[in-house]
Order: C-alpha cells, then structure tokens, then sequence
C-alpha cells in the first residue's frame, strides 16, 4: 500500500490521434496539496476529465485510495470521494446555493424516496453541519438562499468549490478555482485552501495563477503539450530551466512567480502567529 | 416432401421481397415528409411535430374543393363566435373560415388552392409559433411544437368533420393512374401491385433530387446552410436569418402538402397527421440535415415496416400477439431509437449546447392546509353535485391524478415523455383483463373477457407493475437521449403501444381492439364503480371517494418527492447532467427512478379511469388524448400540485367543460382541445413554459416582468394576433 491517495500510471488520452496527455504518471501523497500547472491547451483539464471519468482514457491506470478507478462511472468515483469542480461552472441553476450543495452532502439509499415520499426522512446534523462549514469556508452564508444565476460570476466559482467541500471528498479537484474571481473572492479562496487539508482531504489544483500554485502547492507537476516535463517542490519548479522555457520563460512568469514566493513568505508568518 | 421446407422459405422470399418493393409507396410519403422536416429544422432549429399536420390539412383542404356540394376551401383556424351561442345572433366581427371558389375545379385550381394553403400554415407557423420562440429553451420550442400539432388537428376536426372522405386523388388524371388495373404478378414475386406505387417512389426521389439541388446550387440555399451553422454571421453578411427561416417554412409546409395530394388516394386525411412519426424517423436517418439522407431513409422504413407486415399474412406468425398494425408503428420506433441511441452519449460533452431556463420547481411547504381545503371542496362538490356534474368531478380528479405522473417526470426530473397518458392505458387494459373471470361483468357487455379472475386490489396492483415496466421500457432510451429527441422517441412509442399494446387482444383479451368491458369494485355489497346502475349516469359519489383519497394520497407523495433528497436530485439531473454525475448522483439511475414513479401514477391515473366507466376503448388513450393532457398540464403548470390541479379543471369533460357546456352551447372536446393548444403556444411565448400556476406567485410576477423586458423572449409585432382574436372567444366556453 503506497500512501498517495490518487497515482496515475502512464496515463494517455487520444483525441483522433492527438495525443491530449501523453503518458502521464503523477501521484498525491494522501494530506498533501499538489498542482499541476502548463499553458493553455496543455492537457490539464482533459486529464482531470480522465481521472473523474468524463472522458475514457486511451491507455495507462489511475489509481485512487488503493483501487483501480479505470472501469468506474463517473458518479461512483465522486462517490468514492473523488470530487471535482468544473472550470465553466456547471452548477444546478434551479436549486438554491444551499441546495446545490445539499444535493452533493446527502447519500441516498434505494429506499429513499420511500422515506421522502411519505416525508419519514429524518434530518441529518451531520450533513447539515457540514453543508454550513462548506458555506462559512467560502463565505457565502448570506448567500445560502439565493438562486446562483443571482451571483456574480466569482461568487459562483466559490459556490462549485463549496459544493465539492461538501460531497465529503478524499480528494478534491480544483480546475482553475481562481479563474474570472475579483481580488477579494481570489483571496478568501487563497486564504482558505490550506485549511481544506485539515478536514481530512487532499487537494489537487489546476490553475493559471502561478502565484496562487507557488504559493499554495507542497510539490508541483508541470504539463506541456499532454506530457511532464518537470516536477517539484515550488522553489525547484521556480529554477528549473524547462519550465521557465515552456511558460514562465516571459517576464511577466518570472513576476508571478516572484509574487507567489512573497505571498508564501507571508502566509508561512501567519501560521506562526496563530500556531 | 423433402421439398415443402424449401417451396415455403422461397414462397417467405418472395412475399418479403414484394413486401420491401410495395412499402416504397408508403415509404414514398415518409420520405417527402421528411425532407420538410430537414427543411424546417435547417431553417429555424425546430422539430416540427405539426409537419403531418400540415399534410392531414392540404389533403382535406384538396378533397374539400373537390367533393360534390364543396367547392370552398376553410381557412386554418375556427370562427369563435358561432361555435358560442349567445353572440350568434349579432353577426359582428366574424372571422371569415370558408371561402367559396367553385364547383369542381379544375385539378390543377386544386393543386394549386391546396399547396397554398400548406404555404400559409407555413407562414402561420413561423410568425406566430416558432419566430417569437427562437430565442426559447428547448422546453419552449418542443410545447409549442406539440401546441401547433393540437391546434392544428383540433381545427381540421372542427371544419372537415369526423366522417371519412374518399378521394381518388390525384393520380386518376395521370397516365399511371390507381383505377387503371394493378400490375399483375410483379417480377413474377406472386403478387398484384398498385400502379402508383412506382410513381410514388419515383416522385419521392425526384422531390428529394430536387430539394437537394436547390439548396446546394442556389443562392438562397447557400445562405440558408451559412444561417443554420452561424446565425450572426450570416446577418453580418447580409442575409435576414427571419426572412429565410419564413420562406424555409413556406417550403417545408408545401413538401408537406406535396405529401398529402399524392398519397391521398391510399389513405384517409386525418391519417396523415401521425405520419409525422415515420418521417421523423426518416428525417433522423438524416441527422436531420441531409436531405439525401432523409429520401432514403423514409424509404427505407417504408419498405422494411411493409416488409414486416408482409410476414403477419404468413401462417404460423402469431397475428393475435403481434398484429400487422402493431409492427407498422414498432419500424419507425425502432428506427428512430437505433439512430439516437448510437449517436447519444451517456452524459452530455463539454460544451455542448445548453438546454437554458427550466421552469422553476419550488418546494410546497405549506400543503397540508391546500390539501384539507381542496379535499373539503371536492367533498362539498360531490355532495352538492348529481349525475353531468358528479362525472365532470370525477373526471377532473382522475387526470389531476393523472398530471402529477407528469409534475414528476416532466416538471421534476425535466424528462419531456409524451407517452405516459398510454402508460394509463395498458394499465387500465391490465386490470380489466386480470380481474376478469371469464363471465359478463354486466349484462350488456358485447365481450366476455377471460382472466385468472384475480381481485381487485391484486389486479390493481398488477395494472400498476406492467405500467412501470413499460414505462421503464419507454424511459430505456432517455439514458442517452434527450430534449427534444426524447419528446420524438415518446411519440413513436405512443403510436407503437397503441397498436402493438391496446389492440392485442392475446394480451388484453377479448375486446382489446374494440370495447373493453371494465371491472368493478365493490366494497362489501356497494359498487365503486363511477358507474351508477340506478340512475344510468356516471354519478356515483362513493367512487368518488375512493378517487378522492387516491388523488390526495399521491398529492401528498408527489408534493413531498419535491421537499426530500431524492426531489434534489431529480431537479439537479434536469438542470445539468455532468454536474450531477460529478455530485456522485447516478443518472441512469435516477432517470430511471423518474420514470418508475412517475409510469407508476399513470397506472393508478389509468386503472382509476376504467373503473369510471363500464367500457373503454383505445380512442380514449389515443395519441391526441395524451397530448391535450400534457397541454393542459403545462397550461397549468408542469412543476407543482396546484398546475396539475389547474389543469385537471381546464380538461375536457372536466369541470370548466361542464360549466362552459352549461352557458354555451357546441363546446366540443375538439373545441376545448383547440383552447388548449393556442394556450399552450401562447404559454410557451409569454413564461417559457411555467405555467399559470406559477404566475400567482411573487416571484412568477418577478419572472414575467423580466421576460416582458428581455427582448429575446418577448412576443413581438403582433405574433399573437389570431390567437387573441380566438382566445376573445374562446375564454368565455372556459371561465
């Protein structure tokens, strides 16, 4: 038994001969945050479509808390615990915020609409407290009634991560979380990823803002054209000379990056203040 | 005798060739209908459910003109005023319906007459149905869709009548003529085959050479293509995407009307209107873009259905449990399924069209108090009430009953089914056939069913099971299917379960396909039958208890589905199926589930009706029927208790028919139908499809402000006219 909660081997998926991941292994260690980062059209989000089984894989096996998820549907990995969010939102436009992350909290049995039905279900605190958690998180309390067309378009990011906190995952999946969110939602949204490793989660960012990676990530995967071309702690991915040549090679990398280091720097003092 | 075996199987050969070869006549029409049908998609995006329709009204329109003392030709929609008694006396602000022309014309002055009328309901349908709902959701454009088909069949009732025609056509002036006899032993296959058959089959192939060459070589057919694959940048150019969207109508409504003259002489007019199904299916064969693909595949289902039906003659077929009618419809179904179910996916992929704005669904928390109001005026009703009235009660009862099947499928889980009213049906076959013991129920019955003779409550309980099963059957293929392909798949297999379910008299027993004798259930000595022995009416007021306490049980049931988790999920699969998936909600599962709960009230709805009535026959469960059901539901709202109650009172023979009969006379059911349709459009174009229901609240109130602002959705120029004009008259025969 290894202790990485999600490892891919050799993962590859084809798109009429296209290679869009080429052979990817990849691994988080169970209560780590890991990135992976690349230019636009890299592969990213086809490789998390993979893992969650939106798209099939063309060759390769993903491992996910010991089992092999290849064959599974899509609804039996998110039940697994694999949970992901979806960088074009996706969220159910008819039920309220609370609802949309109720659908995601609540298991059901086969019986359930039996209980439902005849109004028998009881309430369950535990769900119910940790849908609260999943809003408080994201500071979206006061938003819990209303519909999510009602939201700016930020908020409804942060309602996507709140309703993934929610489904209780292993593992969560952030593609591109931070992507079309003002400063102030960036940062509450930055400001709380760390904390989601305290809730028994490992998570697993995908974004653009190389300084919310750097600043965030325990270990880094770098995709370029479906395959890796480097892996690390920050610092390492920060000078490694690949990397910079594939996306941070322009000027305005190296001043996101710088930022990120900076912004480490700082929460790095925060948590010694509270701690 | 070694050589039986073989002269069979060649004998089997040669009627099954005959049979592929004498099918392209009927597979003639298919194909002609469904290059409209592409046409029309093409043109403005929409599946045009009243394509047949247009057919069913060309060729009645043609028949009319030439039919001794006709001459005259009915516009497309009804006069209100006459129909409504008191006002008929004045003799103002008629609309005018007949035009007089002259005793037998020419045929050419037919023809000619009758494709013109085609264009103009092409016309119609685009500036007052589909133009004013381009920019609607998917919901929006398949109800008006079904809300033409309904005004449309309900107005040909309304002006041609009931009775059948009998033209010979159009060909009886062509060289190649029906009368002239039939070519004798075709290719020495054995059989005797109508000369027009070949002139069918070459007249769809010259249709669809034709159609195909003008959009490919013209201008206008260029422009049309650029259109349907960026509507902007077409306008950008130059071109009005309205303007060709309404001459795209003009074509596809005359195809159709092409359709209906040259089949005339095989068929009756009403007939045409449900061939819709089979040019669907040839349509879809096209990916409902080719029209080279279309011609063949009508022809093609054509040819194999009368192939298949050619096997019913042969001897040891079991005709009593596949009758020919049956297999006719189960081709196009079949076919219609295999195309989707190939080319769906199990989720929708990333950045496939979205279905837009749903009807909102809100949760009832308040419905006990609802609930005890509404059983005390049903109570208070029934006392006061005798024999017209106790019947339009109950009828009310059973299809509220019957539309909260629909608020979960349709209004929760936003599965668009239009098959659950025969659903009901095969329930209500069910019980009478599983209660039935072999002795006359009542003594006037025409059939003596026979049965295992089981008791009512079991015989119910087995009327619900094979509703659920073929209800999860009729839901199979929305694993993959969806939206507007899925209504498509639905109205196939209405058209299939009627004549493979209704009217098999080895499943059903005796009386299936004419009048079915319904059971009668008794609690101790008294009847619950809604059949009152003593007074000869349908009044009696304990089977309207025993309804009562069935329509509030499952209010209650499907009120609390929508509070619960499992209403969550149902309104998460309706809203997005990727996002659900990745909630960790099975969504076959689920849909299946939808489908269970949902076929399971359709066969209480059903067995329910036929303890109503002392007989029924499958006209009462026949495709309109259930169509004017799911108009009524969503005029009243498909999402909540009270649309389905709202609903239930507007049905005919419910109660506001019965008020409405008692003021006006004439208020026929084509009349309360025809009411339904125009309000299904209008609801359609003015709240995308939420309903009256939904209107009362303040947030409907917000919705529809919103939607009067936003000019996409907003009805404009006048789109509404003739609707108006109607609905001035015909609010009164439902108020």
């Amino acid at each position: 038994m290894s202790d990485n909660v999600l490892e891919t081997n050799g993962l590859t998926v084809t798109f009429g001969g296209l290679n869009a991941n080429d052979s990817v292994n990849l691994a988080v260690p169970k209560g780590s945050f890991v990135g992976l980062i690349g230019p636009n059209g890299a592969g990213k989000t086809t490789f998390i479509d993979a893992i969650t089984g939106y798209v099939p894989m063309s060759a390769g096996s993903a491992t996910f808390d010991g089992q092999d998820i290849g064959e599974l549907k899509p609804h039996e990995r998110a039940q697994a615990g694999l949970v992901r969010t979806f960088q074009s939102l996706e969220l159910f436009e008819d039920l309220t915020v609370r609802d949309n992350l109720l659908v995601a909290a609540y298991p059901t049995k086969w019986y359930s609409f039996i209980l439902d039905m005849l109004h028998l279900t009881p309430t369950d605190h535990e769900v119910e407290e940790r849908v609260n958690w999943a809003l408080d998180i994201m500071g979206l309390n006061n938003e819990a009634d209303a519909m999510p067309t009602d939201l700016s378009h930020g908020r409804r990011k942060l309602v996507g991560v709140a309703r993934a906190l929610a489904a209780q995952p292993k593992l969560i999946l952030l593609d591109e979380p931070a992507a079309g969110l003002d400063t102030a939602e960036s940062q509450i949204l930055g400001g709380h990823l760390r904390e989601f490793l305290d809730h028994d989660m490992s998570v697993f960012l995908i974004d653009h803002d190389m300084g919310l990676v750097l600043s965030v990530c325990d270990y880094i995967y770098v995709l370029d054209f479906g395959q890796i071309i480097a892996e690390g702690t920050p610092a390492e991915i920060r000078d490694n000379p690949s990397v910079k040549a594939a996306y941070l090679g322009e000027q305005a990398g190296e001043i996101q990056a710088q930022a990120g280091e900076a912004q480490r720097m700082s929460t790095a003092k925060d948590g010694e203040v509270t701690s | 005798m070694i050589d039986l075996p073989v002269v069979l199987a060649a004998n089997l050969l040669q009627n099954v060739i005959f049979g592929l070869i004498a099918g392209l006549a009927a597979g003639a029409v298919f194909a002609i209908l469904g290059v409209g049908l592409v046409v029309a998609f093409r043109g403005s995006g929409v599946i045009n459910f009243a394509h047949g329709a247009i057919a069913a009204y060309t060729a009645y329109t043609f028949d009319q003109l030439r039919e001794p003392g006709g001459g005259n030709i009915y516009l497309p929609w009804i006069d209100p005023i006459p129909e409504l008694g008191i006002l008929k006396t004045l003799h103002i602000n008629n609309l005018p319906v007949s035009i007089q022309i002259q005793e037998n014309p020419s045929t050419v002055l037919a023809v000619v007459l009758s494709l013109l009328m085609a264009a103009l309901i092409g016309l119609m349908l685009h500036f007052l149905v589909f133009r004013p709902l381009r920019n609607a959701p998917t919901l929006g454009k398949v109800i008006g869709s079904v809300g033409a088909f309904l005004y449309l069949q309900s107005v040909a009732v309304l002006n041609f009548g009931a009775s059948n025609r009998n033209d010979p056509g159009f060909w009886e002036f062509t060289s190649d003529a029906d009368k002239k006899p039939p070519l004798e032993n075709f290719l020495g296959l054995g059989s005797n085959l109508p000369r027009s058959t070949i002139a069918l089959a070459v007249t769809a192939v010259i249709v669809g050479a034709i159609v195909w060459a003008f959009f490919n070589y013209s201008r206008f057919g260029l422009a049309t293509r650029a259109a349907d694959e960026n509507e902007k940048g077409a306008a950008l150019l130059g071109y009005s995407p309205q303007l060709l969207a309404g001459a795209n109508w003009i074509i596809s409504a005359t195809l159709a009307g092409v359709a209906g003259l040259v089949f005339l002489h095989r068929t009756q007019p009403s007939q045409f209107i449900l061939l819709v199904v089979p040019a669907l299916g040839a349509a879809l064969m096209g990916n409902l873009n080719s029209i080279i693909g279309a011609t063949i595949g009508g022809l093609t289902i054509g040819a194999v259905a009368s192939a298949g039906v050619s096997l019913t003659n042969e001897s040891w077929w079991p005709t009593d449990a596949l009758p020919a009618d049956g297999i006719r419809q189960f081709v196009p179904l079949l076919a219609i399924i295999l195309v989707l179910y190939l080319r769906g996916d199990k989720l929708p992929i990333r950045g496939s069209i979205s279905i837009g704005r749903q009807p909102r669904a809100p949760a009832t928390n308040n419905a006990t108090l609802g609930m005890v109001v509404a059983v005390t005026t049903v109570l208070i009703m029934s006392n006061i009430f005798t024999s017209s009235w106790e019947s339009a009660l109950t009828t009310t009862l059973i299809f509220v009953l019957f539309m909260q099947s629909l608020t979960v499928l349709v209004g929760y889980l936003g599965q668009i089914s239009l098959a659950q009213w025969s659903l009901a049906g095969v329930a209500s076959w069910m019980v009478a056939r599983l209660a039935a013991d072999g002795t006359a129920v009542r003594e006037l019955d025409f059939f003596v069913k026979d049965g295992p003779g089981l008791p009512i409550p079991i015989a119910m309980l087995g009327a619900i099971v094979a509703a659920v099963v073929i209800g999860l059957l009729v839901g199979l293929p929305a694993l993959r299917i969806r939206g507007v392909q899925l209504a498509v798949v639905t109205l196939a297999a209405v058209v299939a379960i009627e004549d493979l379910l209704l009217r098999n008299v080895w499943l059903f027993g005796e009386g299936a396909d004419t009048t079915n004798p319904m059971p009668v259930p008794t609690i101790g000595d008294s009847s619950l039958s809604g059949f009152n022995p003593e007074s000869n009416q349908t009044d009696n007021w304990k089977y309207t208890m025993f309804l009562l306490i069935m329509v509030a049980f499952v209010g209650f049931l499907v009120v609390n589905l929508r509070r619960g988790a499992i209403g969550r999920r149902f309104l998460a699969v309706r809203a997005n199926e990727r996002a659900a998936a990745a909630a960790g909600i099975d969504v076959a599962q689920t849909k299946m589930l939808g489908f269970g709960i949902s076929s399971a009230i359709a066969g209480l709805a059903g067995v329910m009706f036929s303890f109503k009535l002392s007989q029924l026959t499958s006209e009462n469960f026949s495709p309109f029927v259930g169509l004017a059901l799911l108009a009524f539901v969503y005029l009243g709202g498909i999402t909540t208790l009270f649309g389905a109650i709202a609903g239930g009172l507007l049905v005919a023979g419910g109660l506001s028919a019965e008020f409405g009969a008692l003021h006006f006379e004439g208020v026929t059911q084509a009349i309360i139908n025809l009411i339904g349709a125009i309000g299904l459009i209008v609801n359609a174009i003015v709240t995308g499809g939420e309903g009256i229901a939904l209107l009362q609240t303040d947030q409907g109130k917000h919705v529809l402000s919103g939607l009067r602002r936003d000019p996409s959705i907003a009805p404009e120029d006048g789109p509404l006219t003739i609707s108006q004009e109607e609905l001035a008259g015909t609010e009164g025969a439902t108020v």
